[in-house]
């Protein structure tokens, strides 16, 4: 890969950010009335939708297992998300291969041994992308199912690393993800630090790798915070108090 | 009073506490779910219905077999009818039925009895989280939804409700619906008691 040099000057990237500073990031949890649980992330551009399903009777009969929800996943970016998108959309080699990853992530954290036979269905679509969008998408799946009152283990967060004009830098955005020398995504269990999802493109040496797991492992830190902010706003401040029977019932 | 609200991961306890919504690592205690944390237990915020024995649940008949018959329950497990507890009435799909849950096993089938068939009414559906809400404190909510609506009114476990054909059943449905959207938001109670009086006098 050919690189650009103006990618890094003086410390600054190319959208004027430290090498290890997140682009602007909000979520929202609970934004859809007719799926079981939701979240919507702005990642810097990224704009990414998740809607969560379940556990439902699994179909087709022949994926159940009588052990374990099956979880499903469907990652997709709208033809509208990127200029290279357009014209392209709908499941294709790319958006199958995240999904899978995604799917192996979560079904780390959700408890689907307690959903025998059942399936649990997670959509995450991408409506506008740039750069980092499965770490987005995988961010706002986390929220989706705790929103939806699944019981999982640990939250889930996402962020990619990177090295760029010689640098390891923290998330990527889309002219330093393809132009840039290397790009690893990570995602991790808030509490353990657990890696879940690890896909890397490029070259790095150890030490770099290494670098880039200690950079993302202190952001992860900081998009747990929104994530938790996110499924607490829901519900608000004023709680009611007197619910305790609710526990006796 | 502060907002006790707890997420997927939190840690409650530095001991261990075995509960249905608790993950133990370590000797620590976190939680599984959005939920109230409150007198060192979990009150789930949202989320399925986890079937227990002996809850009384509304169902409707999804399928007549040889040896029984088969029920939707709103949940991801179909119920069965063994025909044998039922040999005196006959159920066609569509009937709508209310019954205790006899056993449900560990890959979750449920077996139903003491069926009774509901008639024609209004079937609702809530989040099963708000179903101890709608009862309320002694049955406290529902009776006052039943005395100023005159329907009769059945609720269970599993978030289906069923609603008599006689009284007031919009205004029932209407009732139930705001407990289920403010249920968390303190006053309920209050609130319910003037929007039934001022509705019921319209």
């Amino acid at each position: 890969m050919e690189e650009i040099d103006e990618l890094l000057v003086n410390g600054k990237r190319v959208d004027g950010r430290r090498v290890d500073e997140l682009r602007p990031l909000k979520i929202k949890a609970h934004v859809l009335n007719s799926a079981d649980g939701s979240a919507y992330v702005e990642w810097g551009n990224n704009k990414v939708i998740a809607g969560v399903f379940g556990p439902t009777q699994c179909l087709p009969y022949h994926i159940a297992s009588p052990l374990k929800a099956v979880i499903r996943t469907q990652y997709l970016m709208a033809p509208f998300s990127s200029p290279e998108e357009h014209g392209r959309s709908g499941p294709n080699r790319r958006s199958i291969e995240i999904s899978k990853v995604m799917r192996e992530a979560l079904e780390h954290v959700v408890m689907v041994e307690k959903f025998p036979r059942a399936m649990i269905e997670v959509y995450v679509y991408v409506l506008q992308a740039d750069g980092g969008t499965r770490c987005a998408a995988t961010t706002a799946a986390s929220v989706a199912l705790a929103d939806a009152g699944l019981p999982m283990r640990d939250m889930v967060a996402a962020v990619a690393v990177g090295k760029v004009g010689g640098e390891m830098v923290l998330d990527l955005n889309y002219i330093e993800d393809s132009k840039g020398s290397a790009d690893m995504a990570l995602a991790m269990t808030h509490r353990n630090k657990d890696i879940l999802l690890m896909q890397m493109e490029g070259i790095l040496t150890k030490e770099e790798v290494m670098k880039g797991v200690k950079m993302a492992r202190n952001a992860i830190d900081k998009i747990h915070e929104l994530q938790v902010k996110a499924l607490k706003d829901v519900y608000g401040s004023e709680i009611e108090e007197n619910l305790s029977y609710m526990l006796e019932m | 009073m502060e907002s006790d609200v707890v997420v997927p991961g939190e840690k409650i306890a530095d001991k261990p506490i075995k509960s249905f919504y608790t993950y133990v690592e370590n000797g620590k205690t976190y939680s599984t779910v959005v939920g109230l944390f409150r007198n060192g237990k979990i009150i789930p915020l949202n989320g399925p219905y986890f079937p227990e024995k002996d809850d009384l649940v509304v169902g409707v008949i999804s399928e007549v077999k040889i040896h029984g018959y088969g029920v939707y329950l709103a949940t991801p497990y179909d119920a069965f009818i063994p025909a044998r507890d039922v040999v005196r009435s006959r159920f066609d799909v569509g009937d709508i039925i209310v019954a205790n849950v006899s056993n449900v096993d560990e890959v979750r089938n449920i077996t139903l009895t003491n069926v009774r068939k509901l008639g024609l009414g209004r079937l609702i559906e809530v989040p099963p989280v708000k179903v101890p809400r709608i009862i309320g404190r002694n049955n406290s909510m529902i009776n006052m939804i039943k005395e100023k609506t005159g329907c009769v009114i059945i609720v269970g476990r599993n978030g289906l409700i069923w609603i008599s054909p006689k009284g007031k059943v919009s205004l029932a449905v209407d009732a139930i619906r705001k407990v289920v959207k403010e249920a968390h938001i303190p006053g309920l109670t209050d609130r319910m008691a003037r929007f039934m009086s001022h509705e019921s006098e319209l």
